[in-house]
């Protein structure tokens, strides 16, 4: 059975993560994807690891090696006109183009919809970029940390009340970049959808920083609603939904209904203090959170967090372990629906992933092979199928064109 | 400007609270038809906490909260407890493309609508459940709530000060991730349906979904066996690279000063030189202590005591736009007052959305993130009211006369 998006032809210009994790996710549902590298240097990502060992080496990082599994790589170098004449010939018969190359990056080479429109009027162009490809800031510099903060997110995560002194705190990884990609494959499939009723494509303009804006939960709307400003340093409105530390670890306490703190207490054998009244509803043991962590923090350090975990589940109270990365690969949970995958690649060998987001019923996520090596289809892709001779691509290699 | 991607694709929307929302949010920005299944017996819990406009709670109709994740769809009210309300459901979903609910697993299948049943019905529907943890596995029937599900996913674990415990993301980031999924997991079997004719199930844990976007992190230990140190701002490759205290805000917020910062990311040594420069120090681009990012790394809190003792002098929005002039990463770590009202990009990207609601009136709304070129790219109304589009929908949707609505509402089956 093929994969549900079998039939596209997709072009990714990629660096870090945005465009290719877009492509990734179609990529893994059968999408036939090149992905398109700098000569000699490759995407960014092959220098991010982690690593085997912890030396970097080009063909063994992680990051690399993840987002870009079941692609096709060829290489090429966009400064110059017979890479974009190539290119212009891999996108005739393309679905879809997707990319991150910035604002003022696509002006200078010459990178817009209209030359590819004029080769290929169904061509969806999907451009992902921090700030979008219009507007004040369209050509501002950015890495997931500016963008995390542009977006809004930043501002309320932090130290909290008790520490004001420590910055707001940018969350782990790149998740501006993550963020980019799924949103912009959403429009992106939005719009090739459009193309396969219209027989038209378009351009699909992505702006990561709207993309986050638009996630802030009940935060944004604080201030047009009712001219509050949300932050890092609020008090919680309610207690306890906090990350605490058993003997074994850490579990997050989670009891936002009432129901779910008589379960808690329960659990705990009814201690004397759990019924006192500074303690009685919610909004008090917020008001009183010092003294309440004090109690918890005494009984949760005889706990083992998985046993405790078991225990409230049980009782329908929503806490959860605050999972290590080992707890991860080690979770029966995970391991009984098969969520870590095993890719062999010919450099960095055979290691355990992430998995698919979902599982989809009637068509398979599937790994059909691993990343490619820099330039490793080059042969296939100019050769066999632009049908480029031997010569010609010795010609174009030594130019710094592929 | 053309017909907008989805449009006539019909969504049955059974979600509720913030995954399931984002996922239809998604759909309705593309022009799908988001037909909200609600109940008055027991409203959505983002219709009644806040934000309320002006401060003053009340009514199901005025949080912001709800008013943000559920514009541009229609909304119906039904009561399961009444056989009638189970017809019109069922005739919905006869006439639906996609069923997308978040509850956890196993309640569609009580309530009579799980994927078996559901099949019956429309045969080549598209059916996703965006749950906790998912349809199979020990824990499937294990409860889920957002901010949980963060710490759970391991993001907490990686996310943190230096030497901190474990902190959490902020916000229940796995819900709104979940939901952008989700719509892309719909739309691509929409594409295979339209191939192929055929419908099918998705089953999405938003534990899962979360995992995807922490390679660097779970790598580290399938690779090398580590447990990844928590990094605070600071990056292994970037130096300077954090958040820096400004001048505060001239006006304090109901007493409390807030203070402003700006974030700074340093790619490499050039863009050293130039950070140098414009913070009026250029000698340090050649100093030892800080010429490359080998040393800038060792002396990075010397290296952020320059920094910020510069930064503190400035405006945030000041020196975002100095360094940006250098070209160098930087920006505001902008909060909700400053989106709204100093932002000056988004405005000039008409983001923002003042749609007119009947019960808040017009209020600045966070948009759809993509422009299309030549397909309609807008929300088409404010959310709707709770039941708003109820009589609508049942009879010029489903068929009803107006009789039969009557005899049906007279049930208690559209409370």
């Amino acid at each position: 059975m093929p994969g549900a998006l079998s039939s596209l032809k997709i072009i990714e210009i990629g660096e870090m993560i945005s465009a290719p994790y877009a492509s990734k996710l179609m990529a893994d549902l059968g999408a036939d994807v090149i992905k398109i590298e700098r000569p000699g240097i490759g995407d960014r990502a092959r220098t991010r690891g982690p690593f085997p060992g912890g030396s970097a080496h080009p063909e063994k990082s992680g990051l690399f090696l993840y987002l870009n599994a079941n692609k096709r790589g060829v290489t090429l170098d966009l400064n110059k006109s017979a890479a974009m004449e190539l290119l212009e010939k891999v996108a005739a018969d393309a679905d879809l183009l997707i990319h991150n190359i910035s604002p003022p990056d696509m002006d200078r080479i010459g990178f817009n919809f209209e030359r590819f429109r004029k080769i290929n009027p169904r061509l969806v162009m999907t451009s992902i970029t921090p700030y979008g490809v219009t507007g004040p800031h369209r050509d501002w510099r950015a890495e997931d940390l500016t963008l995390w903060c542009a977006g809004g997110i930043c501002a309320i995560n932090g130290g909290g009340m008790d520490h004001p002194e420590m910055p707001p705190l940018k969350t782990f990884g790149d998740q501006s970049g993550f963020q980019g990609g799924v949103h912009g494959a959403v429009a992106a499939l939005g719009a090739v959808m459009a193309a396969m009723r219209d027989g038209e494509g378009q351009h699909v303009d992505v702006s990561i920083q709207e993309a986050l804006a638009a996630q802030l939960e009940l935060f944004f709307e604080f201030w047009p609603y009712a001219g509050l400003i949300a932050n890092r340093l609020g008090r919680k409105p309610i207690q306890p939904v906090e990350s605490l530390q058993c003997k074994d670890g850490w579990i997050y306490v989670c009891c936002v209904e009432e129901h779910q703190w008589r379960g808690f207490v329960e659990v705990m054998g009814n201690p004397d203090w759990a019924n006192e009244e500074v303690f009685s509803d919610r909004f008090k043991r917020a008001e009183n959170w010092v003294a309440l962590k004090i109690f918890l923090e005494e009984w949760l350090s005889q706990q083992t967090v998985i046993d405790l975990y078991r225990k409230v589940q049980a009782k329908r109270v929503p806490f959860a372990p605050v999972s290590t990365m080992g707890d991860l690969l080690n979770s029966e949970h995970l391991k009984a629906r098969g969520f870590f995958v095993e890719i062999n690649h010919p450099v960095a060998g055979n290691q355990k992933y992430p998995g698919a987001p979902c599982k989809y019923g009637g068509t398979p996520w599937a790994i059909r092979m691993p990343a490619p090596v820099l330039g490793q289809h080059n042969q296939q892709i100019f050769g066999d199928r632009l049908g480029l001779s031997a010569s010609r691509l010795t010609e174009l290699k030594k130019a710094g064109v592929i | 400007m053309s017909k907008r991607p989805l449009e006539g694709i019909k969504v049955a929307d059974f979600t509720w609270v913030w995954a399931g929302p984002y996922c239809t949010l998604q759909l309705a920005h593309l022009g799908a038809d988001v037909i909200r299944i609600e109940t008055r017996t027991r409203p959505c819990i983002t219709r009644v906490i806040p934000p309320w406009p002006d401060g003053k709670p009340g009514g199901l109709n005025r949080s912001g909260y709800f008013n943000q994740y559920n514009q541009g769809k229609r909304s119906i009210t039904l009561n399961f407890k009444q056989p009638a309300a189970h017809e019109v459901a069922r005739k919905l979903i006869a006439k639906s493309d996609v069923v997308v609910n978040n509850f956890a697993h196993g309640v569609m299948d009580k309530m009579g609508f799980g994927y078996e049943a559901v099949r019956k019905i429309r045969p080549d529907i598209v059916m996703i459940s965006l749950s906790g943890y998912g349809d199979t596995g020990p824990y499937r029937d294990f409860i889920a709530y957002g901010p949980a599900q963060v710490p759970l996913s391991g993001l907490s674990s990686l996310t943190g000060y230096k030497g901190w415990p474990p902190m959490h993301s902020g916000f229940s980031y796995a819900d709104p991730n979940a939901g952008a999924h989700g719509a892309f997991a719909i739309i691509a079997a929409l594409i295979h349906r339209q191939k192929t004719g055929e419908g099918q199930y998705i089953d999405m844990s938003q534990w899962e979904s979360m995992m995807a976007l922490l390679p660097e992190g779970i790598l580290q230990y399938t690779f090398n066996g580590e447990e990844p140190e928590r990094l605070g701002n600071t990056d292994p490759t970037m130096a300077p690279h954090g958040v820096f205290r400004c001048l505060d805000r001239p006006e304090k917020i109901a007493g409390h000063t807030i203070d402003q910062f700006v974030a700074i990311a340093c790619a490499d040594d050039a863009e050293w030189a130039r950070v140098a420069k414009a913070i009026g120090r250029p000698e340090l681009a050649t100093d030892p202590k800080f010429a490359t990012l080998k040393s800038r790394k060792q002396n990075e809190n010397e290296l952020e005591q320059i920094i910020s003792a510069w930064t503190a002098t400035q405006r945030a929005a000041d020196v975002a736009e100095m360094l940006q002039k250098s070209h160098i990463a930087a920006s505001v770590v902008a909060d909700n007052k400053f989106l709204s009202e100093e932002d000056a990009h988004l405005p000039e990207r008409d983001y923002w959305v003042y749609k007119t609601h009947p019960e808040v009136g017009v209020k600045q709304h966070a948009g759809v993130p993509w422009r299309m070129s030549r397909t309609e790219t807008s929300v088409r109304e404010a959310a709707p009211l709770i039941g708003q589009h109820t009589e609508e929908v049942l009879t010029e949707l489903l068929g009803y006369s107006a009789e039969e609505v009557a005899s049906i509402r007279s049930q208690g089956a559209l409370e």
